[in-house]
């Protein structure tokens, strides 16, 4: 089987447009999270959310505007950036052999609400001509495949809060079996719309504003914890067969060596800790590494009451005595929960601390929750550590959980 | 509205110029007859009207501007 390595890397959130700007952010503990902007955020209990407030680069001309949703915009932005990065140049039979595996909840579903709103509220007997081509939940891949150019599989992961971590799994596993040599691997998520902020305002699960200091709202493994915050963005890696990487040159980021998935099966919303462990240890042992080779698990830590719980417990019921030794943080404390993009977000962070053996904060975390013991890595990132590999965990509702593992590569 | 739409300056637009040379493929025509019934308050109907040049925007929509329930 190949050997599968990440050549690119890219990532545009509430913290920033790029990986590095990304992770430097995580690991300095600079929120991305404010007080909601938005036409309809007087009827929203929701508060704050994790935006990205200034204009999203100029990608596409504006002839093809109708074409993108703000989800495809996001998933071009990161898409790009990795692949500028790999510094990939495929002839025509190479594209052939090249993919995208892409992760979304809901696609492109503020062009729908959009639809809907026309028809709705402002009384039209119509919608907008490219309301399907636009708001379809695989256009975000397809779209970075046209703009790419890759014409291999283009597949599209919708598992709720996996998807993008499913995706990179899956494009894992196509170059490792040699359906592909190479893939862009990501997702994206722009779900900062009236009727998807109402429907999460209406399960309770969205974190109380900390009027103080609303940067602050997203507290995860904290007594205090309340809920989530909805984030948008996008991310995306570029993964290559060792064998193309090494043919033709390329700087090699990182390996990754395992990827774990499951599925809870026993409650659409309530995680299960034993689910979570299955997805784990499949990747644990794909990686073949021993408990103590991983020194830093980016949590899924959405900042719900049970989830951060639930995770706590199976952390613990994987690594056994060796949880307590190793450095676990959300990231989502300062970028928010971006549902289907999460995934690949956290992994490109998590591949960023592999790189430069420093471990970004939980932040805000002034006020532990007793029942959750382990060491969370509070407030300040841990510079010149030893990593040898990283977890990055992400849990879903409707049961998912995926479990992704990169090494440091060593040839 | 062309120009804007596909990003063109309207100088280079004459009477004769292809859509297709101007960038337009078959979807942006879709989005461009969508506008005009938007704009001229018209209906171009479910055959889709043959535009190949610039003129033939004009004289259709014209026709059906002419030819408009006036109420």
């Amino acid at each position: 089987m190949e050997r599968v390595v990440i050549t690119g890397m890219g990532a545009i959130s509430a913290l920033g447009q790029g990986a590095g700007v990304n992770f430097q952010a995580a690991l300095n503990g600079n929120s991305g999270i404010g007080l909601l902007q938005h036409p309809y955020a007087e009827q929203v209990t929701c508060g704050v959310a994790a935006q990205i407030l200034t204009p999203l680069p100029e990608l596409i001309p504006k002839a093809e505007a109708a074409l993108f949703d703000r989800v495809s915009l996001l998933a071009l932005a990161a898409a790009n950036e990795a692949f500028a990065q790999s510094g990939l140049n495929i002839d025509s039979e190479q594209a052939t052999r090249s993919s995208v595996f892409w992760g979304t909840g809901m696609g492109g579903a503020q062009t729908l609400e959009a639809g809907y709103e026309d028809l709705f509220v402002k009384g039209k007997r119509r919608v907008r001509p490219m309301t399907v081509v636009a708001s379809m939940n695989n256009a975000a891949a397809a779209q970075i495949a046209l703009k790419i150019g890759f014409g291999g599989a283009v597949t599209t992961y919708s598992s709720a809060c996996v998807s993008s971590a499913q995706a990179i799994g899956e494009a894992f596993r196509a170059i490792r079996h040699g359906y592909a040599e190479r893939a862009i691997a990501g997702g994206s998520e722009a779900l900062l719309t009236y009727a998807v902020l109402s429907a999460w305002d209406a399960l309770r699960v969205i974190a109380n504003t900390d009027t103080a200091h609303p940067e602050r709202s997203c507290k995860p493994f904290s007594k205090n914890r309340n809920g989530l915050v909805l984030g948008e963005g996008a991310a995306a890696i570029v993964l290559e067969s060792l064998s193309s990487a090494q043919a033709r040159g390329a700087t090699i980021l990182a390996e990754l060596v395992g990827y774990g998935t499951s599925n809870d099966a026993t409650h659409i919303t309530k995680p299960d800790p034993a689910g979570q462990a299955r997805a784990m240890q499949m990747a644990l042992s794909e990686a073949q590494l021993p408990l103590s080779g991983i020194g830093y698990i980016n949590a899924h830590g959405a900042a719900t009451v049970a989830g951060d719980v639930a995770e706590t417990a199976s952390i613990k019921a994987v690594f056994g005595e060796h949880a307590k030794s190793i450095m676990v943080s959300s990231t989502k404390a300062v970028h928010g929960h971006t549902l289907g993009a999460a995934g690949a977000l956290e992994f490109v962070i998590s591949v960023q601390a592999l790189r430069a053996d420093a471990v970004p904060p939980t932040a805000f975390l002034d006020d532990p929750d007793p029942e959750c013991d382990l060491d969370y890595v509070a407030l300040q990132a841990r510079h010149h550590q030893q990593l040898r590999a990283v977890m990055s965990n992400s849990f879903a509702f409707g049961g998912s959980n995926v479990a992704l593992i990169a090494k440091k590569f060593d040839a | 509205m062309l120009a804007e739409r596909l990003e063109i300056d309207p100088a280079t637009i004459t009477p004769d110029t292809k859509l297709e040379s101007l960038g337009a493929d078959s979807l942006s025509v879709i989005e461009l007859i969508f506008d005009l019934e938007d704009e001229f308050g018209v209906k171009m109907g479910d055959e889709r009207p043959t535009l190949v040049v610039v003129q033939d925007i004009a004289d259709i929509v014209d026709g059906l501007v002419a030819n408009k329930p006036q109420n």
